[in-house]
Parts: structure tokens; sequence; C-alpha cells
């Protein structure tokens, strides 16, 4: 017979109840549905704390849901989410944008969204906040938020060149003069901040300069590369860089610190900008609208547009937690507390509903620089030619941009060039 | 005399006749080989006659030699071929040269002094490849770059130079941050040669009355001929593969004037997802890395006799 001693049964106590609350905790563990979450708000540092936040007040709100942040950097999500989908291991919730949302719906791996938006949703959503989420088998991603580009202006530099702060450039015509006297009056500051890399990502915010000079070099009504608007775009580019009132080269990421510091006059950037300026320079709000305004692209022969930087949150459609995958989609886009605390601060975004349901995130979304992002520029949102073939296309146009920009190359030869390298 | 070494090699010839072509104990090194180098070169031949495009879940479709007919014609892929060959040759050449003339310079100077010059040398050499690109990217800034605000506070030059900005100048800027990166190995190596020269040798030279340039022209030249071509040779295989430090400073461009053959199949495989036709410039590419392989190997062969 086994004896126990006070000691002994005290242990053998405290073995048993442990045994059993682990059990308990392993069958509500088993109870519990793990969501995966691909996304890069995570993988940036002034993102994640915003977005650490949201993520875990939506499991306290679902107790019964886990959800497993996996961070990937910007640059790397589309291809990593490419290559899982492709060997049958996504993450069932992603955070993905511009043409990376449409080469994964492209590949026919994401879940149709329509039967999750519920009538009310879809009501509130903004006026073309789902426009290019769409195709034959309905939507395939949803708008987490908005950050489309606009014209940023320095007024105290414009004011010293002796221009009027209160009346930004309206065409390319009174840009290219205002370029020249910030030049010539501020040497040391980049009179317009563009970006001029060869990516994807430079061609969306590239697209919106050509459209104002006319050009579509490709997509839809596309006049290819060796049109006159396009050849004009490409002159006006070389005219300007020759003349130093552009620094090629640079990401637009890396004139953002420059800005913020006063170095950069006009600066073709999202929404985000304000807040990784005030973040940088630590300027208060008031500050801020004094030296900053923002407004729509100066025009050419073209209209001024603008393009949609925000991103998207899909599904994929091989995930086996759907239903919760939704629920944490549409917490992410339309729960105010997530749109406080990632959207509209960490974020510097605008959600993509009408209203959030809260009279103080409403007001907020009056102040001037998100007013005039939701009155002015967003109504000039374009869509792009998003598609497997954007990324030839950015490769190509891009390059012939830089070569206009750097070299020496007649106009019409680097168009040539640029049409040759287009997707047939 | 003669009839010894005929005995010899009989000898040799009949023991070779008698081993095994194959040895059992060198399989388990074989199936490790198959696996982790012929699978992967195998199935990139493979692909390469297939249109395989990664956004596609249909099957590829075989398409011949489809792929290499379009290469044969692609002006990018020429063009980073020649960027390729440029890029590899030029900066192992002046590496060489670099480390030669540093290893000469410094052959003789001994004591702490020098000795602390020495490791100094040989900083660049310990520094990762990613970070010497982003030294040298943030140093030929046109706005704000050292080079720049040194070479304009000096009366050099007027106005800043885009040296990455610029489709002539971006190579050359590029290979220069590769050679500063690169010479300390020759450095290194030739130096390790220089002291391994047998000191008979050039106290007999000495005693020949040998100047200076005829001692490093007759008398170390030729010891060091054969380290020179074996480091080369490694680093023009090395280079051929840089990926690094040009992504890291140019991404190819401006335009496509720093587009390397691995930048271009970089390009095609992970942003645009054409692996069928990554793989057929991947395959062309390997051929000639194959190629400078077996010169390599039958320059150590020589060695060896």
């Amino acid at each position: 017979m086994i004896r126990f001693d006070r000691r002994g049964l005290r242990l053998a106590t405290i073995s048993i109840a442990a045994l059993v609350a682990g059990m308990a905790g392993a069958a509500s563990a088993q109870d519990k549905i793990t969501l995966t979450f691909a996304n890069w708000a995570a993988a940036e540092g002034t993102t994640r704390p915003g977005i650490e936040k949201v993520i875990a007040d939506f499991e306290a709100a679902n107790p019964e849901i886990d959800v497993v942040s996996e961070a990937i950097s910007f640059s790397e999500i589309a291809r990593q989410l490419v290559l899982r989908a492709r060997s049958g291991n996504p993450p069932d919730v992603a955070q993905i944008a511009g043409n990376d949302t449409t080469l994964l719906a492209f590949t026919g791996a994401l879940e149709p969204l329509d039967g999750y938006v519920k009538e009310n949703l879809a009501a509130n959503l903004k006026q073309g906040a789902d426009a290019g989420l769409r195709d034959d088998g309905g939507l395939f991603a949803f708008p987490w938020n908005q950050s489309p580009a606009g014209f940023w202006y320095n007024k105290e530099i414009m004011q010293k060149a002796g221009l009027d702060p209160n009346k930004p450039p309206r065409t390319i015509d009174e840009l290219t003069a205002a370029l020249a006297a910030i030049k010539s009056s501020q040497p040391d500051v980049i009179p317009l901040a563009i970006d001029t890399t060869n990516r994807a990502f430079a061609l969306s915010s590239n697209w919106p300069w050509m459209k104002s000079f006319g050009a579509v070099p490709v997509g839809e009504g596309a006049t290819g590369a060796e049109s006159a608007e396009m050849k004009a775009y490409l002159s006006w580019m070389r005219k300007i860089a020759q003349a130093g009132y552009i620094d090629p080269g640079r990401r637009i990421g890396e004139f953002r610190p420059l800005a913020a510091q006063g170095h950069v006059a006009f600066i073709w950037d999202q929404v985000l900008l304000k807040g990784v300026m005030q973040g940088a320079s630590k300027m208060s709000d008031d500050d801020f609208y004094k030296t900053w305004g923002v407004t729509t692209l100066p025009a050419g022969a073209g209209k001024p547009t603008t393009f949609e930087g925000g991103h998207q949150l899909v599904m994929f459609a091989s995930g086996k937690q759907k239903e919760a995958a939704w629920k944490f989609i549409e917490y992410l886009a339309t729960s105010p507390d997530a749109i406080a605390n990632y959207t509209m601060s960490v974020n510097s975004s605008l959600p993509s509903i009408k209203a959030t349901g809260k009279a103080d995130l409403d007001a907020a979304l009056g102040t001037p620089v998100f007013k005039a992002f939701s009155d002015e520029i967003i109504p000039t949102l374009a869509p792009q030619p998003y598609g497997p073939d954007f990324a030839a296309a950015a490769t190509a146009i891009m390059a012939g941009v830089q070569e206009a920009v750097t070299g020496s190359q007649p106009i019409d030869d680097i168009a040539a060039s640029i049409q040759l390298g287009l997707p047939q | 005399m003669a009839a010894e070494t005929t005995t010899t090699e009989v000898r040799v010839r009949s023991r070779a006749r008698h081993e095994p072509w194959l040895d059992r104990m060198v399989l388990p090194t074989l199936v490790v080989m198959a696996v982790v180098v012929g699978y992967p070169i195998v199935y990139t031949i493979a692909l390469s006659v297939q249109n395989y495009n990664l956004l596609d879940f249909r099957p590829a479709a075989y398409v011949g030699a489809a792929n290499y007919t379009k290469l044969a014609g692609d002006p990018i892929f020429w063009g980073s071929l020649t960027n390729t060959a440029v890029y590899t040759f030029g900066s192992v050449g002046v590496s060489a040269l670099l480390g030669l003339a540093l290893a000469l310079l410094m052959e003789n100077l001994g004591g702490a002094r020098f000795r602390a010059i020495r490791a100094l040398l040989l900083t660049p050499w310990a520094v990762p490849f990613v970070v010497v690109a982003f030294l040298f990217r943030y140093m030929y800034l046109q706005n704000g770059g050292v080079i720049n605000a040194v070479l304009l506070s000096t009366g050099i030059i007027d106005a800043p130079i885009p040296w990455l900005n610029s489709s002539t100048l971006a190579l050359p800027a590029v290979m220069v941050a590769n050679i500063w990166a690169m010479a300390p190995f020759f450095f290194l190596l030739l130096s390790a040669a220089l002291s391994a020269i047998p000191n008979e040798v050039i106290e007999s030279a000495r005693v020949d009355r040998a100047g200076t340039w005829g001692m490093i022209w007759h008398i170390k030249l030729p010891f060091l001929r054969n380290p020179l071509l074996i480091s080369s040779l490694l680093m023009v295989i090395s280079n051929f593969n840089d990926f690094a430090k040009i992504w890291a400073m140019t991404q190819g461009g401006p335009g496509y004037s720093t587009s390397t053959l691995v930048v271009y199949v970089y390009r095609l495989a992970f942003e645009r997802f054409e692996f069928g036709y990554a793989s057929a410039v991947g395959v062309i590419w390997l051929i000639m890395l194959m190629v400078l392989a077996w010169i390599y190997m039958r320059v150590l062969r020589m060695e060896s006799r």
C-alpha cells in the first residue's frame, strides 16, 4: 500500500489540479479559432504598436478567436503571398495594396467577399471605395482604408520665393514657373519631390502625372508610349531634372524626412505624409496647417487625377475559418476603435466608410488635410491599368522615365524603347 | 632512367584499371549532391522550356525553345549581359591591381604602426555587402551626399554630380563601391603570397643588383602569378552573381544602365513571376558560370603540377 505523508499529499493534490487545469486549458484552446494575418503594419515601427493594439482589442472582444500576426515587409508581401497561395499554404487574411491586390485576385486564390458584406455596410462604404476591387467573380478585396496622393505645398517656402502661399499651382505651366522661382530663391530646397525609382509603386505614383499630360501608355484607352502626350511628359521631366528641380532616384519615403525639415517645397505623396512629417518634426497640428497645404495635381493638357494608395484586406478561399476571418476584416475596416487606434492615427489614412458612428472621429475627418482629401482629391481618383502585366509595364516605363531624367538619349528614342518593352 | 619512368606509369595505369569506377563510400555524397545541386539544375532546365507564370494556376505549357528565341532578341538581356561583363571583369581587374600595389607597398613595412594600417586596409572586406551598398548610396547622393559636398567645397565641381542618377556614371560608381570592398581580399592574399617567396631567391637577386622594378617584374610577379590567377577567377565567379550591392544602390537603373543578369532574373522571376523565361536566362547564366568554373579547375590543376 502506498502511503502519503503530508508533503506528498500536497504535491499530489497540486499535480492533479495542474493536470485538470491543463486539460481544461487544452480543451478551451481546441475550441479557439486561430486566424493567421499576414501584414506589413506589424513589420513597420510606426504602425506596429497601433496594429498590435487593434488585434488585442479584437481578441478581447472575440475571446473565441486568436489572431496570429505574421509581419512581412511591404516590398515582400506580394511575392510571399503568391508563393504561399501557390503552395497551398496561404494565411487566412492578408493586408495588400495597389497592383499586388489585383495580382493576387488574378491567381484565383481569393475568396469573393460580396456574400459577406451586409446591406448596411455596403450603404456605408464611400462612393468609389471599392472601385478597382471587383472582377467577374465580384468583390475580391475589402477596402481597409483610403490613402490617395495629393499635391502638398510648403507655404513658407512659397512665400520666401515670392509666391502666394494660398495659391498653389493649378497647371503644369504655373508649376514650372513656381519651381524656377523656388530654385533661384532657395537653392538648398528640393523644389519638387516625386518618386522616379524603377518599381511598380513608382508607376502608380507617376501615372497621374502622365495623365496630366493626357498620356496613357498602357491599359484601357492606351495611346502607347510614342504618343505626343507621352513625349511631352518625358520632355517636361527631362526639363525639370536638368534644371535641378527634382532629385532623381530617391524613393518617395526618402523625401519625407527632408520635407519634415522644410527642405522640400512641393511633394506628390499620400495622405499619410501628415503623420510621418509630424512624427519626425513633432510639429503641432496648428503649425502643420500653417506650413503645409494639400490640393489636387496641377493639370497639363489632361485632367488632374490621383491614385489610390490605400490598403485592402483579402481572405483566401482555402481558409477554413471564413466567418471568423470576415469578422476580423470587418472589425479592422469599420470598428471605431480600429479606425481611431490605427487607420486615422498611426496609419494617417482615411476610413473607407462614410460614418464611423462616433462623433469625435467624424469630427476629426473635418480637419483641413482630411477635408481636402475627402472633398477635392478623392473625387479625382482614377483607375490604373493594374493586372499581371503591370509590373512589366512599370519596368519598361520607369526605365524610360529614368533615362529621360538622367540621360541624354533623344526623347523619341526613349519613347520607342519604352514601347518595345511594354507587354504586347 | 626512361625505363624506370615507364615501369612506374605502367604500375599506376594497372592500379587505376583495378580501381572501381564508383566507390560505394562516395554514394551518400552523390545523393546529397543530386538533391541539392542536381535537382534545381534539372528543374530550371525543365522550366526554361515551359511557359510558366506563377500567377497562372493552370498547368505550365511546353513551348520548346521559344523562351531561348525570345532571349536572343531581348535587348535588355544583352544589355544586362554586357553590364555583367563590364562590372565583373572591370571590378576584379582594378581590385587585383590595387590589391597588388598595396601588397607591394606594405611588404617591407613592419612595426605596430604599420600593423594597424594593415588591419585598417583590410576593414572594407569585413563590411557586409549590403552595408557597403547603403554606405556608398548615401555618399553618392546628389543632394546631401558627402562626395559632392567635398568636391563642391574644394571647388573641383560647380554643381553636384548625379553619380547614381546618370546612365553613364551609375555603373562606374557602383563598381567603385565594389572595388573598395574587394581590393582588401587581393591585398590579403597577395601579401601572404609575397611572404612565401623564398629569401634565397630575393637575396640572390639582390646580389645580382636587381633594381626595384626588376625585382618586382622578374622575381615577385612570377611567384604571384598563380595566386593572382586563382583569386581573380574566384572573384569573377563571385561578382558574376553579385546582387546585393547593385540592387541596394540602383535596382539596376537608371533605365537599365546597371542591370546585370542576376538583377534581370530577379525582376523576371519575382516581380513579373515569369518563371519560365527567367529560367531560360538562368540556364544561359549557369552555362557561363560553368565555363568560368571549368577554367578555374584547369588553372588549379595546372598549378598542382
